[in-house]
């Protein structure tokens, strides 16, 4: 049976314009029961609509707020600073002489990863961008970035279609949204870029997963549809094979994989990083931690 | 020597403080989508405290009503002193783990501090409700009156409506 998040049903685009497309709450209701999901068809049935159809406006601070609650657990847990733990040094090895690099973030939500790195100024002189396809999310990412006066953009659309291009290619819990059959086009729509390395956090696909999805998202966030699709992300999180099978698909950038070590603490490999590098770059990257395997 | 009458008190009201002011914190978290807060978290934990002595003044003023009302005020002061012990039992060790937890998460490098938040905090957080209202039942099923055990329940759950007070008077939109 397949396992769906909500906020994947709530919000539908038109591929090709970007256009919000309507979505009718029946619909969604149906997609959960099919699924066998009755307590998130409850959720979605209690959704504001207008003659069957998804008020946009109000699905749109909906999300705002569960991001927000969202954020609050990845500051939590320190996401930006694992990310930035693993960006610099690759970071190091891709930049070219007088090149100023960009990192974009894909799915980037409220764009907390760019802001956090905006604020720290940890990657030095950097150039910072969100994209995300869900425009109610971007308006507030610039909201914020605007109220502290950060030197970052976030732009509404597709991450692969910017007028420049990135260097490196980033994101923090976007993969599990991608179906299987799509991670291959993933990987492979930033080798075709021209980017030089990608990061992508990714909740890892442990049996304690779920268990502790369940109990954070219960203690720390109180919009019911963020805890369900809390645990919903962890359920259907893909497992390492998965991600690097997708990720040599795009040879172009060689995937590796951080692993914790066999005996290592469960509950630190709660998230981690899925890698891609250009060969012809990658002998100058020198991992700093001692701690992970590098598959 | 510091007596019971005294140390016990002090220490409930001192735990209960430290409660209100991480209710304060607790109220605010998931609101605020800054990268910046320690204005906000700051504002956060004194509206905290500022209920906490509140709903510790409330109880005082119904402790001193139980206590003037009583046949002999004493020996119902050593009765509220015991069902105190009895609530310090359950929340006192609590407390001292949550506290540690805390202060590792405040001062330890990252990947211990967030062991310490998926081993402690969370899960602390998660039964926090629980625990006081064991201590309050706990103190109230032992209590050798009516009077005593009632202050016992409303101690216990007096505390507990401070976070929810809390955000809903200040949080419930996103700043």
């Amino acid at each position: 049976m397949p396992i769906v998040e909500i906020s994947d049903l709530i919000v539908r685009h038109d591929t090709a314009t970007g256009a919000r497309l309507p979505v009718r709450r029946d619909d969604v209701v149906s997609v959960l029961h099919a699924a066998g999901d009755w307590r998130g068809a409850r959720i979605a049935a209690s959704l504001p609509h207008h003659n069957g159809v998804l008020d946009e406006s109000a699905v749109g601070r909906l999300l705002v707020r569960t991001h927000t609650e969202l954020q609050r657990l990845n500051e939590e847990l320190r996401i930006a600073e694992q990310l930035a733990e693993v960006l610099g040094p690759l970071l190091a090895a891709v930049v070219r002489d007088g090149e100023r690099p960009r990192v974009v973030d894909v799915g980037c939500g409220i764009g907390y990863a760019i802001r956090w790195l905006a604020v720290t100024g940890i990657l030095g002189d950097v150039e910072l961008c969100g994209v995300d396809v869900n425009a109610a999310l971007v308006a507030e990412a610039n909201r914020l970035a605007v109220a502290e006066g950060l030197s970052c953009q976030f732009v509404h659309g597709d991450a692969f279609a910017l007028p420049s291009a990135a260097t490196v290619y980033i994101s923090t819990g976007l993969l599990h949204h991608l179906h299987d059959g799509d991670l291959g086009a993933f990987f492979r729509a930033q080798a075709d870029s021209g980017a030089q390395a990608y990061c992508h956090f990714d909740i890892a696909a442990t049996r304690l997963a779920p268990l502790g999805a369940w109990m954070f998202h219960r203690a720390r966030m109180r919009e019911p549809l963020g805890r369900h699709d809390g645990v919903a992300s962890a359920r259907r999180a893909h497992t390492d094979h998965e991600l690097l099978t997708a990720a040599r698909s795009a040879p172009d950038l060689m995937p590796l994989l951080y692993r914790p070590l066999r005996h290592s603490n469960p509950f630190c490999a709660s998230v981690r990083p899925i890698l891609g590098i250009r060969p012809s770059t990658s002998r100058h990257c020198e991992p700093r931690s001692a701690n992970p395997r590098v598959t | 020597m510091v007596s019971a009458a005294i140390t016990v008190p002090a220490t409930l009201a001192s735990i209960a403080l430290i409660d209100a002011a991480l209710a304060g914190f607790r109220a605010a978290t998931g609101r605020n989508g800054r990268i910046r807060k320690h204005g906000y978290y700051l504002a956060a934990i004194r509206r905290g405290l500022i209920a906490g002595t509140a709903v510790l003044t409330c109880l005082a003023l119904v402790l001193t009503i139980v206590l003037a009302t009583a046949p002999d005020p004493s020996t119902r002061y050593t009765d509220l002193t015991h069902a105190g012990i009895t609530m310090l039992w359950i929340i006192g060790p609590y407390t001292a783990i949550a506290l540690a937890s805390l202060a590792g998460y405040a001062v330890l490098p990252r990947r211990p501090a967030t062991f310490l938040i998926l081993l402690g905090l969370g899960p602390l957080t998660l039964i926090r409700p629980l625990v006081t209202i064991a201590a309050g039942l706990a103190a109230a099923s032992t209590a050798p009156n009516p009077p005593t055990a009632a202050c016992a329940i409303l101690a216990a759950t007096s505390v507990l409506t401070v976070e929810p007070w809390l955000h809903q008077r200040w949080y419930t939109k996103p700043a």
